[in-house]
């Protein structure tokens, strides 16, 4: 949205050549001006410049709809709304299974389970509508070299035995498995970036990204100067895509983190990275958080 | 009248040309006349006389001032504005000590801030509001509407649902229990469905949506005129990436505070922000500070800090006009925002524990 060209905005062909030269050419550039400096770069009055501004906001200002309508969108089709993790403690806890359309962060010590969670919940997305799954392909971002095919193949077929009975069953369900290795931060983000098409063109049902703190951690040395705000620049950056593509396509999207200690008097064991990111906060090893919460 | 030329909110080549031509004041255009000017400078008629409509415009606004007619600038005395504050309703928050510690509730007209770690319960809060802001007069409300501006992605329909839900029980036990004639009416059209259709949302992906979307508010309002609350969840969250030239992102939350001021002056409604909190590495410790900055400390009237003692949330109104620094504890149940049993009020004992700048108050006699 930010990058609409002005011409796309509705406003004549001449305000926008003029506009040009002083290298204005989306509404992202034309918002961020002050109204005094927009009256110097269009040559209008005070007034026609208000109107300017209204007709380019409209081009990019987000669509309303009332919580109602969203409830009554919601009520539609109920069953795409969690992917079922089969644990029915933990189903029950979270109204359903691991929701659709929003982030969810899985945060513990190591040792206790985190990637093998995430393999089972790769199998899961596979399966068929019937049996609880999202019948879809699965994108895999692995930045710690943890994934191992064979304990996948292992989990399918005796979780599901009846379902893998053939090879094929397991090598079908192992191609919608699209595993990535990434390493750095930047490269973590360029893939981030990329999703969107892929998302369509294999149809993705599941992004799961294992994990997010140690690219972080291993990169960013938060005792040097400016590594801070480096760090959750490129984590409110990877944050706002990895939202939008949950939200656009409906899809959940899991990410894990890790655990360090907190040097203060409060609780010993806090997760790092107090990001923006999690909408959800599975908690195995530290405290879980409260009731009411979804 | 004797307004001088270059004031005037013309197109500046305009101006230019006025001033090349030697005019000097509102009066000498006025007195010239359309044809006149158009003559002169060598512009249409029409663009002459759209000029001078603009000049009578503002010199029309300045006449008026001193009368104190509608316009701009009205001049009020305190004796209007305290009548005017004391009739003023507020939007309860259904935990009566925040609304103790914020004086009857959050505040229209003014800007409130709610600055907490992830998780503490800004959204709920801003939820609760949404649901609070449309309870009927007769039960104590301000019967008005909200707007949601949602940038985190973080408003979950089905929790907006289960708090309305409390709500309006609430208000049914409250008309039961009193048996008159107007609550029974008022809730009429108090209903699960009303309270969801005047809840506006609007989801924000990028600074330039969020400033689109403020610049179209004042339009919005006007068509939306009993709208009382407007909620920007994550004022923070588009603003802290994306941006290596920080004196922009002054400029511009500089900018969008001054247009919520004026929405929620112009509009009688209530403004809340949430924003996220960031770490401030001093020389021996790193602290938990409120994010975007210490300039944008002063757009906001009123100050609210969530945070975590071991497991209990508290609250701490951190920067008020009229009222005392205090913490609060509170609690987030199915039915949302409420109290926690029972209710407990204590004052900070040193104003320096979260700002070591401020100057500690001196303890008074309860």
């Amino acid at each position: 949205m930010a990058a609409k060209k002005l011409r796309r905005a509705q406003l004549s062909q001449e305000m926008c050549e003029r506009l040009s030269r002083y290298q204005i050419t989306t509404c992202q550039d034309f918002l961020c001006l002050s109204l005094l400096e927009l009256m110097k770069v269009t040559g209008q009055s005070y007034y026609e410049v208000q109107k300017l501004l209204c007709k380019v906001s409209r081009a990019c200002a987000p669509k309303m709809q009332t919580a109602y309508e969203m409830k009554l969108r919601k009520s539609v089709n109920p069953s795409s709304a969690f992917l079922s993790t089969t644990l029915h403690g933990l189903d029950r806890v979270l109204h359903g299974g691991v929701p659709c359309g929003s982030l969810t962060e899985i945060t513990s010590p190591p040792g206790c389970g985190k990637t093998q969670f995430c393999i089972m919940l790769s199998v899961l997305a596979t399966l068929p509508v019937s049996m609880g799954g999202l019948d879809g392909a699965v994108i895999y971002i692995d930045t710690e070299a943890a994934f191992s095919a064979e304990r996948l193949i292992e989990i399918a077929a005796n979780r599901f035995p009846a379902y893998f009975d053939s090879d094929e069953k397991l090598l079908c369900m192992t191609r919608s498995i699209h595993l990535y290795r990434e390493l750095t931060c930047c490269s973590v983000l360029k893939r981030i970036m990329s999703l969107e098409e892929e998302i369509i063109s294999k149809k993705v049902q599941l992004i799961i990204i294992d994990s997010v703190a140690s690219v972080v951690r291993k990169e960013f040395d938060t005792k040097l100067q400016g590594n801070l705000a480096e760090r959750s620049n490129f984590l409110t950056r990877g944050a706002s895509v990895l939202k939008y593509l949950a939200e656009e396509f409906s899809i959940p999207v899991i990410l894990t983190n890790q655990i360090t200690t907190s040097l203060s008097s409060g609780p010993g064991i806090r997760a790092d990275l107090v990001s923006p990111v999690d909408d959800l906060s599975l908690s195995e090893g530290s405290r879980t958080k409260g009731n009411g919460q979804k | 009248m004797q307004r001088e030329v270059g004031t005037l909110p013309l197109a500046p080549a305009l101006r230019a040309r006025l001033a090349a031509a030697g005019f000097q004041t509102a009066q000498e255009l006025l007195d010239t006349g359309p044809c006149g000017l158009s003559k002169e400078i060598g512009i249409s008629r029409e663009e002459a006389l759209e000029a001078l409509q603009v000049v009578r415009q503002e010199c029309q606004g300045g006449a008026a001032r001193p009368t104190g007619g509608s316009g701009a600038t009205r001049t009020y005395t305190a004796l209007e504005l305290l009548e005017e504050e004391q009739s003023q309703g507020f939007i309860i928050t259904f935990c009566s000590a925040l609304d103790n510690i914020l004086g009857g509730g959050v505040q229209l007209t003014k800007i409130t801030e709610i600055c907490g770690a992830p998780g503490v319960g800004k959204t709920q809060l801003c939820m609760q509001l949404a649901v609070d802001v449309q309870i009927p007069e007769c039960f104590g409300g301000v019967a008005g509407e909200a707007v949601f501006i949602d940038t985190e992605g973080s408003f979950m329909v089905d929790r907006v649902v289960d708090i309305a839900a409390a709500c309006v029980q609430h208000c049914h036990l409250i008309a039961e229990a009193q048996q008159e004639e107007d609550h029974r009416k008022a809730l009429e059209t108090f209903s699960l469905e009303n309270i969801l259709s005047h809840i506006y949302y609007f989801r924000c992906r990028d600074y330039t949506e969020l400033l689109a979307q403020v610049y179209l508010l004042p339009e919005f309002l006007s068509e939306h005129s009993k709208v009382r609350l407007v909620v920007i969840d994550g004022i923070a969250f588009p603003f802290r990436h994306d941006f290596e030239d920080l004196s922009l992102r002054t400029r511009l939350l500089n900018g969008l505070a001054q247009q919520l001021i004026i929405v929620a002056n112009d509009h009688k409604s209530a403004v809340v922000l949430t924003n996220q909190m960031t770490t401030r590495i001093g020389q021996s410790q790193s602290t938990l500070v409120p994010a975007l900055g210490e300039s944008w400390g002063h757009a906001a009237t009123v100050r609210l800090i969530f945070h975590w003692d071991n497991s209990q949330r508290l609250a701490t109104l951190y920067k008020s006009p009229s009222q005392k620094e205090s913490t609060i504890a509170y609690h987030i149940t199915s039915h949302g925002f409420r109290d926690v049993q029972p209710p407990a009020v204590t004052h900070s004992t040193e104003g320096t524990e979260l700002n070591p700048r401020k100057r500690p108050r001196a303890r008074e006699e309860q």
